[in-house]
């Protein structure tokens, strides 16, 4: 008994720990040198790795433009800017002028250049191909899940290991996880024909958890807090989905049955947005839940920040451990949501193919109508 | 009252009226499902799972309201 | 430069979307052919293993309740089959031994006869021998006392006359 208390003592301890680690380069980096909250500018994406307080790391810039057509490629936004090839506006009071010389330096001293979204002095941009720090963390965390699968999928080379039960932790752990997708979300809501979208749902399941939690980890941030991320990750579930559909299902899509003729001319754009429409919001709720959560986060901790300009540093040592105990309540709270998002999108993704996969079976139909308003709302 | 201010004042409003709407959504949801689980305590934890999900789909739509306050007071 | 800001975090940024789509579906291809593949037909190889023991160990199972099953069977029938045979072999034995006591009985009864029989020709044979031996007997003493009198013939006829009303036992 004693034992126990002890170790459960030092669990919370290394808890404790564990959330100051965490929180730590939060509390550097939510405010920058002028003492300034900047709670979205590091939830958004940018152009940079932030390490504060070690300073931060521009990443490559490479610009797709047109007249003349080319691809520049710079090491970083201060070169792009400084080779004056690219040029950056200052918008002031309305009007935004472009900046040189003397008042780029300024401006890149001051790290406006971060923020700025350069332009080319000669030609016009097409496409913005630079790597920003979404893509990092969306890179690294596609590596991770790729060693951590690769590694286990080495687990059942041997044909005695494929029949033997799962040894340690790390096969144990992540078995579990495949089966959970294979078992809670591909079986029973896409069908029988499950098979064939179990890879694309367990990536994506893993690609969003692993990209989910990194968000919890200092110095990086979450890919799918991005909306072109989730977005993209929207698309090849509708592309999957989609691409798979039965004859029933676009019958029922573009030609409804057992409605008069004149109705079925206007449910079918009904269905055909509705059916956009729930994939864009599987996009949106992935992005909002996750985006939400670090601007949350941020925001509990500026509370500190702009305590302290309103009434003074007092009060804000005062409000300082409130601060810091909601964050660490809402970091708690983002480890489900991170599981719960994962699971939620894999979720709705099967259901889509569930969908997609349908038969002509009026029995069938009456169940799945049942359910899918329900969950894809 | 000029407009910046107004799109401050609806963002909000507005954030508080998401904050109500899914208030009282995951309350609507909880308290069933507790109740639910607590006459059927065999199948809890399959009310939990279910529970979980609908609250999540409900906070993905409160946060597209949340999002339109953002852009409010972003935009503004 | 707030609204810059503003706008990447809420505005799809074209040029991530190209390289995420490239990452996704390398990342799909990837572990669909090198992880996915061998994980779940690992896995789905085990579940059947597992399958397959299950429903051997269930087959045995019921292999050694039906033998059981049987061989109550058996031994049930051994059982009836004994009792019938004892039951047959008492049925026998009875049987038997009432023929042998009719038998026995019979051969009693005709022994009982033939004693009787027997018994019966000595009684006559006695009896005719008695007869003669009384009639040799009156004819000599009537000899002896009619000796002139009588010739032979009349003698007979006398005897004979007198045997007939001799009683008859």
């Amino acid at each position: 008994m004693a034992l126990n208390a002890n170790i459960r003592y030092r669990q919370i301890v290394l808890l404790l720990a564990a959330g100051c680690v965490f929180l730590g380069p939060r509390l550097a980096h939510a405010a920058d040198e002028e003492g300034k909250l900047d709670a979205v500018a590091h939830t958004a994406d940018g152009v940079y790795l932030d390490f504060a307080p070690f300073g931060a790391v521009e990443l490559p810039r490479i610009f797709l433009r047109s007249d003349p057509w080319g691809l520049d490629v710079f090491p970083s936004t201060r070169s792009a800017l400084l080779s004056e090839r690219y040029v950056m506006e200052h918008k002031e009071d309305g009007h935004a002028e472009i900046l040189h010389g003397e008042a780029l330096r300024d401006a890149i001293d001051h790290h406006e250049h971060l923020y700025a979204k350069p332009k080319p002095a000669q030609g016009t941009l097409v496409l913005d191909l630079s790597i920003t720090r979404h893509l990092v963390f969306g890179v690294l965390a596609a590596l991770i899940v790729v060693a951590i699968f690769l590694g286990l999928a080495r687990r059942y080379r041997r044909p005695e290991d494929r029949v033997a039960a799962p040894r340690g932790i790390f096969q144990n752990m992540f078995e579990a996880l495949v089966i959970f997708v294979r078992d809670e979300i591909a079986k029973p809501c896409v069908g029988p024909r499950y098979r064939e979208f179990l890879p694309f749902l367990l990536t994506a399941f893993m690609f969003i958890l692993c990209a989910n939690l990194m968000g919890l980890a200092p110095y990086l941030g979450a890919a799918t807090s991005n909306v072109a991320v989730t977005f993209t990750l929207a698309a090849f579930t509708f592309v999957a989905g989609q691409r798979k559909g039965t004859k029933a299902y676009w019958t029922h899509l573009f030609w409804p049955p057992g409605v008069p003729l004149p109705v079925k001319f206007i449910l079918a754009p009904i269905e055909l947005v509705s059916l956009i429409a729930k994939h864009f919001a599987l996009a949106l709720r992935l992005f909002a839940n996750m985006m939400s959560g670090s601007l949350l986060i941020l925001s509990l901790i500026g509370i500190i920040f702009t305590i302290n300009v309103l009434f003074g540093s007092l009060a804000a040592a005062l409000v300082a451990p409130v601060g810091v105990a909601f964050t660490l309540f809402i970091t708690f709270i983002k480890i489900a949501v991170a599981f719960i998002h994962a699971f939620v999108f894999t979720l709705l993704s099967a259901i889509f193919f569930g969908m997609a996969l349908e038969e002509d079976e009026h029995h069938e139909e009456e169940t799945s109508a049942e359910e899918q308003p329900a969950l894809a709302g | 009252m000029e407009p910046t201010a107004l799109a401050f004042l609806a963002a909000g409003i507005g954030a508080g009226l998401v904050a109500i709407g899914a208030g009282i959504g995951i309350g609507n949801l909880a308290g069933p499902a507790m109740e639910a689980s607590a006459r059927q305590p065999e199948v809890a934890g399959h009310i939990r799972l279910t529970m979980i999900i609908a609250a999540a789909l409900l906070e993905g739509v409160a946060l597209f309201g949340m999002i339109i306050c953002l852009l409010l007071t972003l935009k503004a | 430069m707030d609204i810059i800001v503003a706008q990447s975090l809420l505005e799809p940024n074209a040029g991530l979307i190209f390289y995420k789509v490239i990452v996704f579906a390398l990342l799909l291809f990837v572990l669909g052919k090198y992880a996915w593949k061998p994980i779940v037909n690992a896995l789905s190889e085990r579940e059947e293993t597992i399958d397959a023991s299950l429903r051997k160990a269930e087959q045995a199972l019921e292999e050694a309740r039906q033998t059981g099953a049987k061989n109550e069977e058996a031994r049930r029938e051994a059982e009836e089959n004994a009792r019938r045979v004892l039951q047959d072999a008492r049925t026998a034995a009875e049987r038997v031994r009432a023929e042998e006591l009719e038998k026995t009985r019979a051969r009693i009864r005709q022994m009982q006869e033939q004693a009787q029989a027997e018994i019966e020709r000595e009684k006559e044979r006695a009896l005719e021998e008695l007869r003669d031996e009384v009639a040799g007997l009156a004819i000599r003493t009537a000899e002896q006392i009619l000796e002139e009198t009588l010739d032979a013939d009349r003698h007979r006829k006398m005897v004979d006359r007198f045997i007939e009303q001799l009683p008859r036992n």
